[in-house]
């Protein structure tokens, strides 16, 4: 039995922790709403005579070596520059680059994973005024799209402009040539429908029509290339990325979408055990020669060439009327300068730098598997005759031209990929969602995202 | 010290789980809304769920096992054998659960080495991608966590065992019992004390589980391995959504007590 000490000793405890709970909740957490703005000041282009270091955090992998490369052609063009490159991995650079840019050692240029709250939190500088030093304007525009933010912190492909990049990420399909052959392949497939014949014409010579990776994503890339192409437009989905007020993606589209995906997991176009793969695993299935197609990005393109060098073919998702539009995912590899970066000019001068330099472009595309953007004008970088690389940056070329870049549906909110997408697909696969029910959740979890 | 590093986090999560905080920016209060939350988001619910269906895996199956191997291991003689067992058994726990995780992946995959002894024994119809496969994904999950918990257990409900009397059982063979009722006589009654220990363990880790599931499913395929953990995760990180985190937090932790209250009772009472 308790005395009654003990219980004055726990109404005590009780009393203190309420007392605090109760001042805790009196100031209100967070703060710092005026990180600041856009610089005030005149913004100069060029990089001065002083010494400057400069400091990019990026993502580790490729982008060090890339960067690396970049902050030494840029060294060597200005020597009172130095460029350090620090690097963290993809995921914590997300969980922690809010705390990193709110606090006092701060890079002068950051990979940007996502833009989330960033620019609401006013960590990112505006880019607009250098844009325009730089003649960045001039430029095509749909390049710059994904990374234009509104006031409201939240819908994108509007409002001032917060990170460019080296180089754009942009997804297609590969095939293997050999196996193409096999299968009567003689171009790249013009329409969905001529590639479900090709996909039949696989499945009957006993192959594995598509590797995909299921696991992690790699199903919503097909996903979204057939929203576009059976939509015969891209407006509703680049809507819908950028959050703009009233953007559904419960559309007709998007039905005959998953209609078609489902269809093709049920005729065993995919890997039996596609939810299971992930995006390791399926290239290298791929070299294996598991899969005439595999749709996926340019970022495997080095690493397709370096080991099966001039095997392996890339062409745009087909649309779905001879003749259509071609609509590519692309995402930038978008670097900001934060807020409090002491160095916005320089960093400045060598975002323009990376995008226009003919050197800068080829190591964006030798090292870095990525395509750059830039000036319509500028020199296209040179890629071995016949390899993956060199596919993917002649459809980027012609994507850039007509202005059908589109954002890819992944980064429409910070959690739309891992917490509906990827599910959503996995379970459309299985049949354990239909088409229907997947074009509402989609959209239901994405109006929960975004508060509406 | 505790009070800075432990009770006052914790009291803020309390705060923030009324806010609507995005962890840099300004707080707005927002009521009950995040509490609201867990109860009508089903993936919210759901993941609490499947915590419980873990508690099976990581607390049931390991205790029970770890019983059983006990009480055969305490009647091996001391020696090389015997050790061996202890050390096989005890392994998994070193490692970090990560690796875990990642080895298992492996065995897992439709060619991995699961799959392979399938196939080696004739049982090719029932291979599959178990992790990627929405009915077997969870209890799949759950066997690495009885891999990694039965270790644990046996070695601590053999110490347990160790310290009880010798005479007891030696009592128990007189009076006519069996290995059975041996077993239920003094192995269990002198061993309450381990096995709250087990108990409160386990079930602490099977609830807050993260590690094992980030690294094999992501909580996929579909949302059939999601947990609360992975939530939190996604939620603090991803979504940079800290209040609604935190009220997910808070009542996890509030789960656990309760479930560790009444067995911590059971373990004091004489």
């Amino acid at each position: 039995m308790r005395t009654l000490t003990q219980y004055r000793g726990i109404l005590r405890a009780a009393a203190g922790a309420a007392a605090a709970a109760l001042l805790l909740a009196a100031c209100a957490p967070g703060g710092n709403s005026e990180a600041g703005p856009a610089p005030s000041e005149p913004v100069s282009i060029g990089v001065g005579s002083e010494p400057v270091t400069l400091k990019l955090l990026v993502t580790s992998g490729v982008d060090v070596p890339l960067y690396t490369a970049l902050g030494k052609l840029f060294s060597a063009k200005y020597s009172n520059v130095t460029v350090k490159v620090e690097n963290q991995d993809y995921a914590t650079l997300t969980t922690t680059i809010a705390r990193t840019l709110a606090g006092n050692n701060v890079p002068d240029l950051v990979r940007v994973p996502q833009l989330g709250n960033l620019t609401k939190d006013h960590l990112l500088i505006s880019l607009d005024p250098y844009a325009k030093a730089y003649g960045w304007d001039k430029w095509p525009q749909s390049q710059f799209a994904s990374t234009r933010v509104a006031a409201d912190g939240r819908e994108r492909g509007t409002g001032p402009l917060y990170a460019a990049g080296a180089g754009f990420g942009l997804t297609g399909v590969y095939y293997s040539k050999a196996l193409a052959q096999r299968i009567g392949m003689t171009r790249p497939p013009a329409t969905v429908a001529e590639f479900e014949q090709l996909l039949a014409k696989a499945k009957d010579a006993g192959l594995q029509p598509i590797m995909i990776n299921g696991k992690d994503g790699g199903s919503v890339y097909p996903l979204q290339n057939l929203v576009m192409s059976y939509a015969g437009d891209a407006q509703a989905v680049q809507d819908w990325n950028y959050t703009k007020p009233g953007a559904s993606i419960d559309t007709e589209a998007t039905v005959k979408a998953a209609t078609t995906l489902q269809r093709w997991g049920e005729a065993g176009y995919l890997p039996a055990d596609v939810n299971d793969i992930d995006q390791t695993r399926a290239p290298a299935e791929f070299l294996k020669g598991n899969g005439v197609f595999f749709p996926s990005g340019n970022w495997q393109a080095p690493g397709l060439d370096k080991t099966g060098s001039g095997q392996f073919g890339f062409f745009l998702a087909p649309p779905d009327v001879a003749g259509g539009p071609s609509y590519a995912m692309t995402a930038a590899a978008n670097l900001g300068i934060p807020a409090r970066s002491p160095n916005a000019d320089v960093a400045a001068a060598f975002l323009d730098f990376v995008q226009t330099d003919q050197s800068a472009r080829q190591e964006t595309v030798t090292l870095g598997g990525l395509v750059p953007a830039g000036p319509s004008d500028a020199p296209v970088p040179a890629a071995p005759e016949g390899s993956a690389v060199a596919a993917t940056v002649s459809a980027f070329q012609e994507l850039l031209k007509n202005n059908e870049l589109v954002g890819f549906m992944a980064d429409a909110t910070a959690s739309i990929h891992v917490n509906s997408l990827v599910p959503q697909t996995q379970l459309l696969l299985a049949g354990k969602t239909t088409p229907e029910s997947f074009a509402a959740k989609v959209q239901s979890d994405y109006e929960r995202d975004l508060g509406r | 010290m505790y009070a800075a590093f432990v009770l006052l986090p914790m009291l803020q999560s309390v705060q923030y789980s009324f806010y609507d905080w995005d962890g840099v920016g300004p707080a707005t209060p927002a009521g009950l809304e995040n509490w609201k939350a867990i109860f009508t988001q089903p993936e919210l619910l759901q993941s609490v769920v499947h915590a419980f269906v873990l508690v099976f895996f990581y607390t049931v199956l390991p205790v029970g096992l770890g019983l059983v191997a006990a009480s055969f291991i305490r009647e091996l003689k001391p020696g090389a054998f015997s050790t061996t067992a202890r050390i096989v058994l005890f392994v998994p726990q070193v490692l970090p659960l990560v690796a875990a995780g990642i080895a298992w992946t492996w065995m897992y995959s439709s060619d991995g080495l699961v799959n392979q002894v399938l196939r080696a024994v004739g049982l090719d119809r029932y291979t599959r991608a178990w992790l990627g496969d929405f009915t077997f994904a969870l209890p799949a999950v759950g066997v690495i966590g009885v891999w990694v918990m039965l270790g644990f257990c046996t070695v601590l409900l053999l110490a347990g065992i160790g310290k009880i009397d010798p005479a007891l059982y030696e009592a128990a063979r007189l009076d006519g019992a069996g290995r059975i009722s041996e077993f239920v006589a003094v192995t269990l009654p002198g061993l309450r004390r381990e096995l709250v220990v087990c108990t409160t363990f386990t079930i602490i880790a099977a609830l807050a589980s993260f590690d094992v599931v980030q690294i094999a499913t992501q909580g996929g395929p579909g949302y059939q391995t999601m947990v609360p953990g992975v939530q939190i995760y996604r939620l603090t990180f991803l979504q940079q959504h800290i209040s609604q985190a935190s009220a997910l937090s808070v009542f996890l932790a509030a789960l656990v007590l309760l479930v560790i209250w009444p067995i911590q009772r059971l373990g004091r009472q004489q």
